[in-house]
């Protein structure tokens, strides 16, 4: 047994013996608790046969059972509210920053950047603090957690689209101004179409983070209409509740999954950097 | 002659933080004709290039277009487009696409739009390859659609950044004469970067060498080859021997003792007088039977000899301890040589060129 | 030129919002923390920093010098994400390496099956361990087979069999290595697999072992990423509170994120949570500070 895991020729085998112990133990608990999600019993420890009852049943199913119905579609809101907010505003911020040289711009770029290391919690306790004693007339609720969203989430967008602009230079910037394009069409006609690709990619990682997110939203959070998925995990993983529960994780789980793969064969295809890139630029964060 | 398309810069400095890129340059560009910047990354002939096309600011000096100084004018709105080093083209657009973006700003209508980049694409000879995206053509083509796309302009002046450098040595050599056509054709004048001293002299009808942010040399590519007038031309354009000695009176020319040697030169600054360099090509040297004697000979011992097919590379070390490389044609006339063979080489008197003592010494990258 | 003004303008909107909601965000902790609180202990934030009441910093500040329930919450923190951060290093170092050095043709694969927990949301993570280590989960079930359960008991690590949810300080740990080892697997086989393969060729090449050559050559030049790793995990696991919440809910394993959760969130004293927040804030600054500034270096060289 050593003397085959220490065979100096082939590959390590205690490497990769370790390696795959790491991701059974990091990939097969959440595989267990996706299988539970069909059992046809109410035990999410015992497994009684396979089913839909957790996802389509007439009763306590995600599609019937109005809390876990309202807490989906209210999860499924937020991203989309703070896609349409984080993109536009990380991609003109990504653009500014990028080209704008001198004064100010340096410490535009460290606030920028503090969102992404910020522990959570933090940024969670002042924004609270924000929407109670700033500004009352939002209040806690959906605008809250939507802006709370937007404010962690810029960050990312900025950083996917910068590397992007890294990575295309200046040059084409400057073939459209020598051929007569102001600054603006250098914009709209030449750098918007070769950020495309990181848009989209940077679109997908805000959706999927923002299904994803807890802590803000959790501060933010208003009555019981505000609760997301991850919110409905913390507040009753450890009570009592059925297999309904691993089935709707289970479909946010696949929602993330789905975006993100659709983000990636995007990037691959267009951006042309291959793979490696777009693995990159999802990793990036 | 075309009346446009003259530049003339006055002063020209571009300063980075400490160091000045380009260095107060004067130089004449005159309309229709191929110039060419000459000279080692880092001399400033890009960053030049680059504020004539107006990405850079110059921190001081004067760019003037046809008399105009363009020097503050944004690149979008100067009569002056580039081909850019790695062309730039669009790769989101297809090759009528790349060649059409321009056009939008000259205000001219869709027909004529259509019409020009079909003329365009025809003078490089790629009408075939219109709904071609740049990733589908080779570097030759992607290098001709760059060319149409400024050219569709009609510009005054065209800049080409070290066009030539991404492609191999067989496509390049084809280029360089098309290019060289086209210019004589369409008569615009061409300012032209590299770095390749064979391309600058075969190309242009004017080369200027700069060195260290500052023009070293501007003329003919005659007169910069054969009429270097500094140390840093003389070696940058090929292979050089530099000796060192005294120039005192003599005749028509002047007489250069170097160590116990005297030797009469012709050509260059002869009316200087005290220590000067002189510099003789390698290809100028002759080599001849040991002993023979006369004017401007000398003993020598081949110490290296390098066979190269048309001709050989002699490295020989001179009385004194000079070390003269020599090329000697491979044409069945010359006397046999190896290492060891002792010669005399003859520099003859109009072959041997005095520099002007104010020649900066300089390193060659 | 214009030009310039344009690139600021662009930047406008991004820098509006960040101000308000950032920087404006982080000022109300301030201000909230030096301020003062009502009859019905509702926070009264004081805006003007020259009327600021530091009365009930210093009161948090003088429980934690006299060893009061702060300073024992804090160091409890510390030992816990410590202990937590050499584990995740012992695991994660050996994967990272796995996979940037031999994963071979299986290269892809073995990313794919590194950056999938990433995307898998947290809490369904968490909720995956709850089911298995539940009194008869499979978990707890396969750990009493294996007699695992036995040896923790054994070394005082777990006070009954199949109580692995009660208040366990070993499970919170684990719990924490599990949630956030794959955000220290992914910097770290980036740095691993930035190293060129021919340095360490060269250096067998000169003599030395693997072994020689993993310790000069490659463990230094993976340095920054183990640090830029580390740091990346430390600072979600000084701030986590839902973690100790969910698999031990039990004040003995409370963090200081639980403190702050349960004063600022859940309860009424918010002028102490935000106290302990800045406090909090303040003690990883360096860790935030390093990090940026680390990335901010690994930019310039990418676009010099």
């Amino acid at each position: 047994m050593i003397a085959w895991l220490r065979n100096p020729w082939g590959r390590p085998r205690a490497l990769a013996f370790v390696t795959g112990a790491y991701i059974i133990w990091s990939i097969v608990p959440v595989g267990i608790a996706i299988l539970f999600a069909f059992n046809a019993g109410r035990s999410r420890t015992t497994w009684q046969g396979f089913s839909f009852r957790w996802f389509t049943g007439s009763t306590g199913s995600v599609f019937h059972d109005p809390a876990l119905q309202s807490a989906l579609k209210h999860t499924l809101l937020l991203a989309a509210i703070t896609v349409v907010i984080a993109v536009p505003l990380g991609v003109t911020l990504a653009l500014g920053l990028q080209r704008w040289r001198g004064r100010g711009s340096g410490s535009v770029n460290t606030m920028m950047l503090l969102p992404l290391v910020t522990p959570e919690i933090v940024m969670g306790v002042a924004l609270l603090l924000l929407f109670l004693k700033v500004f009352p007339s939002i209040g806690l609720g959906t605008k809250a957690q939507a802006i709370g969203q937007v404010t962690f989430t810029l960050s990312y967008v900025v950083v996917i689209v910068r590397g992007r602009l890294v990575s295309i230079g200046r040059e084409y910037e400057e073939a459209a101004a020598d051929l007569g394009a102001p600054p603006h069409d250098q914009i709209l006609r030449v750098l918007l179409p070769l950020l495309a690709p990181a848009i989209v990619a940077s679109a997908a990682v805000v959706f999927a983070l923002s299904i994803d997110d807890f802590v803000v939203t959790q501060y933010l959070s208003g009555d019981a209409s505000t609760t997301t998925v991850p919110m409905l995990l913390y507040a009753t993983a450890r009570g009592a509740p059925s297999p309904a529960l691993n089935a709707i994780a289970t479909i946010a789980l696949l929602i993330t999954l789905a975006t993100l793969a659709l983000a990636f064969f995007v990037y691959k295809r267009f951006a042309g950097g291959g793979g490696d890139a777009a693995v990159a630029a999802i990793m990036e964060v | 002659m075309p009346t446009h398309g003259e530049i003339q810069l006055e002063e020209l400095t571009k300063r980075f933080a400490d160091v000045a890129a380009v260095d107060g340059i004067d130089l004449h560009m005159p309309p229709g004709e191929f110039f060419t910047m000459l000279g080692p990354s880092g001399c400033g002939k890009t960053t030049t290039l680059r504020m004539i096309a107006g990405f850079q600011r110059p921190t001081s000096g004067k760019i003037l277009l046809d008399e105009v100084d363009v020097a503050q004018v944004p690149p979008h709105k100067r009569n002056v487009n580039t081909v850019f080093q790695n062309y730039a083209l669009f790769p989101h657009l297809d090759v009528a696409g790349n060649v059409g973006f321009g056009l939008k700003y000259l205000r001219c209508t869709k027909d004529e739009q259509r019409k020009r980049v079909a003329e365009a694409l025809d003078l490089v000879q790629l009408c075939d390859f219109a709904r071609r995206k740049p990733a589908q053509l080779s570097g030759g083509q992607q290098q001709r659609v760059a060319l149409a796309r400024a050219l569709v302009l009609r510009p005054r002046v065209l800049l080409l950044d070290e066009p030539l450098g991404a492609l191999d040595a067989r496509l390049r050599k084809g280029l360089q004469v098309e290019l060289k056509t086209l210019q004589a054709e369409l008569g615009i004048t061409f300012v032209f970067v590299t770095h390749d001293q064979e391309e600058a002299l075969t190309m242009s009808d004017r080369v200027a060498v700069m060195n260290g942010g500052r023009v070293e040399q501007a003329g003919t590519p005659r007169e910069v080859y054969e009429e270097p007038s500094t140390v840093f031309v003389a070696d940058f354009l090929g292979v050089s021997n530099l000796l060192t000695g005294e120039a005192s009176a003599d005749g028509d020319g002047c007489a250069l003792r170097v160590g116990e040697r005297t030797f009469r030169a012709r050509q260059g600054a002869t009316s200087e007088r005290g220590e000067v360099k002189a510099m003789i090509r390698p290809e100028r040297i002759a080599v001849e039977e040991h002993g023979t004697v006369g004017e401007n000979r000398m003993p020598g011992l081949v110490e290296r000899a390098v066979f190269l097919g048309n001709s050989f590379e002699l490295h020989v070390r001179v009385v004194g301890g000079d070390l003269l490389k020599v090329t000697m044609p491979n044409d069945g006339t010359g006397i046999p040589v190896e290492e060891g063979t002792a010669v005399a080489l003859h520099l003859p008197a109009e072959a041997l060129r005095v520099l002007a003592p104010s020649s900066p010494p300089v390193e060659v990258a | 030129m214009s030009s310039r003004w344009t690139w600021r303008l662009l930047a406008l909107p991004g820098v509006v919002w960040l101000s308000v909601f950032f920087l404006a965000a982080f000022y109300a902790v301030l201000a909230v923390a030096f301020g003062n609180q009502d009859s019905f202990s509702a926070p009264v934030p004081f805006w003007n920093p020259l009327d600021w009441n530091v009365g009930y910093a210093l009161a948090v500040l003088r429980d934690i010098w006299s060893g009061g329930q702060y300073l024992t919450v804090f160091i409890r923190t510390f030992v816990f994400v410590a202990i937590a951060m050499v584990i995740s290093l012992a695991i994660g170092y050996p994967v990272a390496y796995f996979a940037a050095r031999h994963a071979g043709k299986r290269r892809g694969l073995v990313l794919l099956a590194l950056i999938l927990p990433f995307w898998i949301n947290y809490l369904m993570r968490m909720l995956a361990w709850i089911n298995l280590l539940s009194p008869d989960g499979w978990g707890t079930r396969v750990l009493h087979t294996v007699g695992i359960d036995r040896v923790f008991i054994w070394l005082g690590l777990l006070t009954s069999e199949g109580g692995w949810l009660d208040g366990q300080p070993s499970t919170v740990i684990i719990a924490l290595v599990y949630g956030y080892v794959p955000f220290l697997i992914l910097p770290l086989y980036a740095s691993l697999d930035r190293i060129d393969q021919r340095q360490i060729e060269a250096a067998r090449d000169l003599g030395a072992s693997p072994r020689g050559a993993f310790f000069r050559v490659t463990l230094p030049l993976s340095v920054p990423g183990i640090l830029a790793g580390s740091v990346l995990v430390a600072l979600p696991m000084f701030g986590d509170y839902y973690t100790p919440d969910l698999v031990s809910a039990s004040p003995k394993t409370n963090l200081i994120g639980n403190q702050i959760d349960q004063l600022t969130r859940q309860g009424s004293e918010k002028v102490t949570g935000a106290v302990l927040t800045i406090i909090l804030a303040l003690a990883l600054l360096v860790l935030m500070v390093y990090y940026l500034r680390s990335t901010r270096s690994a930019d310039d060289l990418a676009e010099a």
